[in-house]
């Protein structure tokens, strides 16, 4: 809310220049977020916290300077005369909602000159921002101001019937609000009728037929309540937002009613002349009762970490005009122990004990605390999910890889569409903000090749990015978040799967994955793209990156994180150094094309020798000496023992049970052998 | 005999100070060492002396080539570089660029949250994580911000569907562990968070936070303002000054906001700080009776305070970086430099 320095010395005194004030009052909870000097005056922008609406009013800030410098309040004039007639002789009042509306005065002023309010009260006006327009508009934009509470005028002569009813809008019904807008209403609003029909939205902004122009000579001043659930809902519903409303919303001064409409009186007399009716129209429903709360000095020491005194405590709560109950020791029984108080009716946040230490934390001063540098000891034990998470990062970056951070929210193109890990669409936000951001992904790889872009845009050619993020995928209620590690790399596609071997070593997976041939993503290139099983679960995919705009040829792996969190093991045993030397044999074999590494592996491994300790690939060959459909494999085979040094027969022996097996299995023909000891 | 062989020692060293090049060290060789050198000159004599002297001489002549072997191989290498940059006209230059492996780095948020971890972990904290997309009982209800209530303001939140929200804070993760866990409680929660801000310079519809919650019997303001002065001055060091101010938060009552003082202008008033001296990092307080009762937790027992961290915010005035949405464009040109 925007103040002026100068007005606000009219309530309270103080000797703080604007900066000085604006350090005093952050310390207090008000901070002022801005200061502008205009003219002669300051315009001070507080940021107000939506539990403190009493200090939407000048009056209100005056009150916590007050608090804070330890002075007192000055009310401003409300004393006016009036005529002989009755308002009641004027205007007739009916308010059928007394739960929306609990509180509604109409005070009557007659024979008034409409003209520019008087140059003090523009300057003060313009000042905070607000523009003049004739002295009634001005007057009650002035008082709000300087009381927090709203008021209106209408226009007497235009009201139908000398009626005003609060009830709820009926359907068919619409206004046209002072700002030009024409809003249909509704049953669920509440709205100020005439005689006919809707002369304003209840407590948000008064109808254009019936507001204060040039012409007007009688004008009814209302001031009023409205409760603040129902302002929020209609000027939420209708998209007209005031200063009013915004008061509303937040509740006013449950007392504010009566100083608002004379204060408000007394300036239209004074500036605008007229003749005001005598009483006013003041429907209430029930009494508003003042809230009584005890503090416990114990509980309020324990909670700030402070031993203050009682005096102390109430001394503060006299400042923030809060009434002592149990101001002395009387009797014999001391008082030292608790303080009983009644809270000041625009206080509507304070209604705990715990409210009450706040408010004398907030005098006494946040930084007058002690700041206590002992804490019980508690042991803290990483989890297996952060263990992973730093594992695979540290791993990665060790390699040269950076991490990357993308949004979750993404557009509805296809190929941010991608989903690897499941059938169901993505799920869509209800209220974007714009196309671009308006599905949960479903794939981590589609904002990993939009980073590669950029950094192709920006010059950098080669990247090795990965991120870990999670993944949204429909379930029946809640969605499901899946933790994915995504890598992009421009590599190949071997170089990138030693990369997921090494990495799974690294975390003590010892299963084997299996590499399945996988076709089924826009993603990758058909040929070159997998999908990795570990045990019973799908692990993730991998493949070439099909993204034609590429310089360079980019593969890409996602893989489930969760997963690799459940199957990680960190336990380690030694295993004994073997004394005896190894025997490798380097053989080449020819198999069909379609045969695969992965069969020959097993099928080796299926030959079960008890001292095999490796085997290695290490190349691949198609050529002049092979037959075409056909291709060379050429690898190694380890041998060792733990307990003796392994003769070349046994060796022989194995070998050819291995050589035997292939062949069976595969077809495979030795094409060379070469003996490495 | 002996005289004359102390008098070639005395020679040889004389003629050391005349050798300028190699030839010059090749020539003392040969005068010395050589098949008709000076010293195979002296071994010629020896079958022509006293059997009963032979020995001793011999030793004598033996020790002698010895010390001129070692002066002329001395000599040899130092003049020999020469011969070698004549030979390949090549020098190896120490100063070229070494080859550096590739070396990544973790993205400066994920730096921070750990930073973030590693300090309140020392602290007895446990790291947790919470959903993302939750209900408005966790988003709001439990956290005492009720429906229509103008608090709402300040979370406006997306929406997925009826009572289906992406989370707007990381409050929501207290209430998740408080409903399993009876205190004491310690726990930090960092992770990513929604809310429909149109992206500028420095805002952005998802970013990250690091929530703290500790709750025990017996804690007070006075460990929160402890708690987190150890966080800011290990994060910012130590000679950073730190302020507590009042605010609102419907969670937490007492609240406060904490500012630093700026870096920038250390605390005189510039454009970073809006001239005031002071740059807000994080919001905190004690958490309200209301937000135990949503747990059942016996307020009057216990006591406890959390924190929202702003974890860009922080490592954006850490190391002056002034775009919120070069963290999101993964350039590596940006990454590298953290």
């Amino acid at each position: 809310m925007k103040i002026s320095y100068n007005w606000l010395k009219e309530y309270v005194n103080f000797y703080l220049s604007a900066q000085e004030l604006a350090d005093k009052l952050a310390n207090a909870g008000l901070v002022v977020a801005d200061i502008q000097s205009v003219e002669d005056d300051f315009c001070l922008d507080v940021e107000v916290t939506s539990n403190r609406p009493d200090c939407l009013g000048v009056i209100g800030i005056a009150r916590e300077v007050a608090a804070v410098v330890g002075a007192g309040v000055q009310f401003p004039e409300t004393n006016y005369t009036s005529a002989d007639i009755e308002v009641s002789k004027l205007i007739s009042i009916a308010v059928e909602e007394p739960i929306l509306c609990p509180h509604y005065t109409a005070r009557v002023v007659r024979h008034i000159t409409v003209k520019p309010s008087p140059e003090w009260m523009q300057k003060r006006l313009k000042c905070i921002g607000l523009r003049p327009v004739n002295n009634i508009v001005d007057i009650t934009n002035y008082v709000m101001m300087e009381t927090g509470q709203p008021l209106h005028a209408f226009d007497l002569d235009k009201l139908s019937d000398q009626k005003i009813i609060v009830r709820r809008a009926k359907s068919g019904e619409e206004i046209v609000a002072i700002n030009g807008a024409r809003r249909a209403l509704f049953h669920d609003m509440l709205v100020i009728a005439d005689g006919k029909r809707p002369v304003a939205i209840a407590g948000i902004m008064g109808g254009k037929d019936t507001e204060v122009s040039e012409s007007t000579r009688h004008i009814l001043l209302e001031c009023a309540q409205f409760e603040p659930r129902q302002v929020r809902r209609t000027s939420k519903a209708t998209g007209i937002a005031s200063d009013s409303s915004y008061r509303f919303e937040r509740a006013v001064d449950p007392e504010g009613v009566e100083l608002a409409s004379k204060r408000a009186v007394k300036l239209i007399k004074d500036f605008a002349e007229g003749e005001v009716a005598h009483g006013v129209i003041d429907i209430r429903s029930g009494k508003y009762e003042k809230k009584r709360i005890t503090l416990r000095i114990e509980r309020l020491n324990k909670v700030l970490g402070l031993e203050i005194k009682r005096t102390i405590a109430s001394d503060i709560l006299k400042r923030l005009q809060f009434n002592i109950l149990n101001e002395v020791e009387t009797g014999f029984k001391p008082v030292s122990t608790f303080i009983d108080v009644e809270v000041p009716s625009y206080r509507g946040d304070v209604y705990r004990e715990i409210d009450l230490i706040e408010e004398i934390a907030r005098i006494y001063g946040y930084n007058n605390i002690p700041t206590k540098t002992s804490i019980s000891v508690r042991g803290s034990v990483k989890s297996k999910y952060e263990i992973v998470e730093d594992a695979v990062r540290q791993f990665l970056i060790g390699i040269g890889f950076y991490e990357a951070k993308t949004f979750s929210i993404v557009d509805t193109s296809p190929l941010q569409s991608v989903n690897l890990w499941s059938d169901r669409v993505g799920i869509d936000i209800a209220n974007p903000l714009r196309q671009e951001e308006s599905r949960l992904r479903t794939c981590l790889l589609p904002s990993l090749i939009r980073a590669k872009i950029y950094n192709m845009n920006h010059g950098v050619e080669q990247v090795r990015i990965f991120e870990i993020a999670k993944v949204y995928l429909a379930g029946e209620k809640l969605p499901e978040e899946k933790t994915c590690l995504s890598i992009l790399a421009d590599m190949d596609y071997l170089t990138l799967k030693g990369i997921v071997e090494s990495l799974l070593v690294s975390l003590g997976i010892t299963s084997k994955c299996e590499w399945v041939t996988f076709a089924g993503s826009i993603l990758f290139k058909a040929d070159k793209s997998t999908k990795i099983q570990l045990g019973n679960n799908i692990l993730g995919y991998m493949g070439e990156a099909k993204e034609l705009e590429f310089k360079t040829s980019s593969c890409m792996v996602e893989l489930d994180l969760d997963l690799l969190v459940k199957m990680s093991n960190f336990a380690k045993y030694f295993q004994t150094l073997s004394q005896f030397p190894p025997v490798l044999r380097d053989l080449a074999i020819i198999v069909d094309e379609g045969v695969a590494w992965a069969s020959i592996e097993k099928c080796i491994a299926a030959a079960n020798i008890s001292f095999m300790t490796a085997i290695n690939f290490f190349d691949i060959y198609r050529g002049k000496q092979i037959p075409s459909g056909k291709k060379s494999i050429a690898f190694n085979l380890c041998f060792q023992s733990s307990d003796r040094t392994l003769k070349s027969e046994e060796v022989d022996v194995a070998q050819q049970m291995i050589l035997d097996s292939l062949y069976k299995t595969l077809g495979a023909e030795l094409r060379k052998q070469c003996k490495i000891l | 005999m002996l005289e004359k062989l102390e008098e070639v020692k005395k020679n040889i060293h004389s003629e050391i100070k005349s050798v300028t090049a190699l030839k010059d060290a090749e020539q003392l060789k040969i005068k010395y060492l050589g098949r008709k050198g000076i010293i195979q000159d002296f071994m010629k004599l020896i079958p022509s002396l006293p059997a009963e002297q032979r020995a001793a001489i011999g030793l004598r002549i033996n020790s002698l080539k010895t010390e001129v072997a070692n002066i002329v191989d001395e000599l040899l290498k130092r003049f020999s570089g020469e011969i070698t940059s004549k030979a390949t006209h090549e020098i190896f230059d120490v100063t070229l660029p070494g080859k550096r492996p590739l070396v990544g780095k973790k993205h400066p948020l994920t730096q921070t949250i750990d930073d973030i971890k590693e300090v309140f972990a020392r602290l007895g904290f446990d790291v947790v994580y919470g959903p993302e997309v939750e209900s408005e009982y966790y988003n709001f209800e439990a956290l005492n911000i009720p429906a229509d209530h103008p608090s709402r303001t300040d979370f406006d939140t997306f929406y997925i569907k009826n009572d289906m929200l992406l989370r707007s804070q990381t409050s929501t993760v207290q209430i998740r562990v408080m409903e399993k866990q009876k205190p004491p409680i310690r726990i930090i929660a960092p992770g990513r968070v929604y809310r429909p801000d149109t992206v500028d310079a420095r805002h952005s519809f998802m970013f990250h936070q690091a929530e703290g919650l500790l709750v025990d019997e017996g804690v007070s303001f006075a460990d929160l303002r402890g708690v987190l002065n150890q966080f800011i001055k290990t994060y910012f060091g130590q000679d950073v000054h730190v302020r507590f101010r009042p605010s609102f938060f419907p969670f937490t009552e007492p609240s406060a906001e904490v500012d630093i003082s700026c870096s920038l202008c250390k605390g005189k008033g510039c454009s970073v700080c809006s001239y005031s001296g002071w740059v807000e990092i994080l919001g905190a307080g004690m958490v309200d009776p209301n937000v135990f009762k949503a747990v059942h937790y016996d307020a009057e027992k216990y006591t406890g305070f959390a924190f929202g961290i702003g974890v860009e915010r922080i490592t954006m005035l850490k190391y002056g970086i002034n775009d919120i949405r070069l963290f999101y464009e993964n350039d590596i040109r940006f990454l590298s430099q953290f």
